[in-house]
């Protein structure tokens, strides 16, 4: 039987950083990562030089971006890697760096997530195989087809998802990093230029550029290097999973569903005891989807929830604290570890005018082209 | 229309299947499992891996039901355009999502459609349409609602 995270040793989140998430901009991506990666190690109380390996998360720079950032903090010679797994690039990343830790190999990890918008070279076009229009469907169409089939199947009319998009841009709004800092009414949101199908622009991820980092530590790093055990959050669980034969449309809800479950059970955990979640809001309709798929309630029921405010920060579950990937944004490779950030803000009691109270249980969801999909449950005692 | 070239004939052919003759069939392929898949490819199966003499081509019928769709309003084309002989696909356009009667499910872009109407579960069909830019007459396969 294989083992899972949390039968390793010990693996918490010690500190946290950011570069906001912004427009395309001349600032060079090493530019954007130092800054991240330097507000983690102060938010941790370490140095660079505690730092074991480096994982990162990129989608789109391109080869070799990581030493010619990272040696600016100082070349230690310590081994670094870069994890690419399309949207779910600092998801991925963030798991493997869990698993060296937990294994042993290292004692504390660096998980630095940083992108650029650029040409998007999408290596499963150059298969070989034809297609009857994939020139015509971008992952934007992709989704929105997932979201046209949740919308018919349970009648949600297009005025109620976007209450999806007022929430995160609230949330947003009260996130010195995040893209989209401006609450929203819902005429704005529904008023905006369309998209695809019934999403208008506020109603999708933006395009942009950003950093987001962590430090992952062991038990024994946190007590030989002085990190306040208080700050720190242990990471329950870590699922990921790719499409498998047989799924046809709404494969990255099936194996959502899966994934969640899987990570759930890992960290021993139901689905009502989640106090956060950061998931793929690419489009509104996602969100619903995939709080749905998580147990929190019945298909078709999490439109009702959200009217009534339960997805709210202060309400039964914080969704999209950090303002999703709709207002926090969608740099790519920040993605995941941003999410993994905010969720240890929370759980440490350090987001601020975000703050969900009592937050004790958070869970982490990402889903990339491919499909594949990555799950965290981060926890304090 | 026949004297119109095909512009991906590697993947659906002008005639139909005996089943549904009147719309243009998909050039799919048939595992030694099973596993009914398109387009045709020797490279492996999905579901149990075989390769080779495993795989066999298959005719798949032009029909079948849409499980979703998604009109695009902003379409960037991909620069430089692919092919110089063919229309660029110009926003707004609709994507659908069809599981065809004989197994797989597609995407492609969808004609005659009114994105209000459109209804998941309605039966879809495939047609041929013009799609040159200059003098050569090429056709591309979309679907269209059943009538």
């Amino acid at each position: 039987m294989a083992k899972t995270l949390k039968d390793l040793r010990s693996v918490y989140v010690v500190g946290v950083g950011w570069h906001r998430y912004q427009p395309l901009s001349d600032t060079p991506y090493v530019m954007l990562g130092l800054p991240a990666i330097r507000a983690a190690l102060a938010d941790a109380g370490i140095t660079w030089t505690d730092v074991e390996s480096s994982y990162i998360g990129t989608g789109l720079l391109g080869m070799a971006a990581g030493r010619a950032m990272l040696k600016h903090l100082g070349a230690t010679g310590r081994p670094l890697v870069h994890i690419e797994n399309a949207s779910a690039s600092g998801s991925a990343a963030f798991r493997h760096a869990c698993i060296e830790v937990g294994a042993g190999i290292a004692d504390v990890s660096l998980v630095i997530g940083v992108d650029k918008p650029g040409v998007v070279q999408r290596a499963f076009t150059k298969t070989g195989i034809g297609n009857l229009a994939d020139d015509a469907i971008v992952p934007f169409t992709h989704f929105a087809l997932l979201t046209n089939e949740y919308a018919h199947r349970h009648g949600v009319a297009p005025q109620d998802v976007a209450l999806v998009a007022v929430k995160n841009h609230r949330n947003g709004a009260l996130n010195p990093h995040a893209h989209r800092q401006q609450a929203r009414t819902l005429e704005e949101v529904l008023g905006g230029r369309p998209v695809s199908g019934t999403l208008t622009t506020l109603q999708c991820c933006p395009v942009g550029e950003g950093a987001a980092a962590v430090i992952i530590a062991s038990e024994d790093a946190i007590k030989r290097l002085g990190i306040d055990p208080a700050r720190a959050v242990r990471v329950t669980a870590s699922a990921a999973s790719s499409e498998a034969a047989g799924s046809q449309a709404g494969a990255d809800a099936a194996i959502t569903k899966d994934t969640i479950a899987e990570a759930l059970k890992q960290a021993q955990v139901a689905p009502k005891q989640v106090d956060i979640m950061e998931l793929h809001d690419a489009f509104t309709i996602e969100e619903l989807h995939y709080v749905e798929a998580m147990g929190i309630c019945k298909p078709g029921e999490a439109i009702h929830l959200l009217k009534e405010g339960a997805f709210d920060i202060g309400g039964q579950c914080a969704v999209s604290p950090s303002g999703g990937l709709i207002a926090m944004g969608h740099p790519i490779g920040p993605t995941g570890v941003g999410q993994i950030g905010e969720i240890a803000l929370q759980l440490r009691g350090d987001a601020g005018p975000r703050q969900h109270k009592g937050a004790k249980t958070g869970l982490a969801h990402m889903v990339g082209l491919g499909a594949v999909c990555y799950v965290h449950v981060l926890q304090r005692p | 229309m026949s004297q119109s070239a095909l512009l991906k004939p590697a993947l659906y052919t002008e005639q139909g299947t005996e089943r549904v003759p009147d719309h243009p069939a998909l050039n799919g392929g048939k595992c030694a499992c099973g596993h009914v898949f398109f387009p045709m490819q020797t490279y492996g199966c999905e579901v149990c891996g075989r390769q080779g003499d495993a795989l066999q081509p298959v005719r798949l019928s032009g029909r079948g039901k849409l499980v979703a769709s998604s009109t695009v309003h902003i379409h960037a084309a991909r620069a430089p355009a692919p092919n110089a002989e063919v229309k660029p696909h110009e926003a707004p356009f609709t994507i659908g999502s069809i599981a065809l009667e004989d197994g797989p499910t597609v995407r492609t872009v969808l004609v005659g459609v009114d994105e209000k109407t459109l209804k998941p579960g309605q039966t879809m069909v495939t047609t041929l349409v013009p799609v040159g830019a200059g003098a050569k007459a090429i056709v591309d396969l979309r679907f269209i609602p059943a009538t």
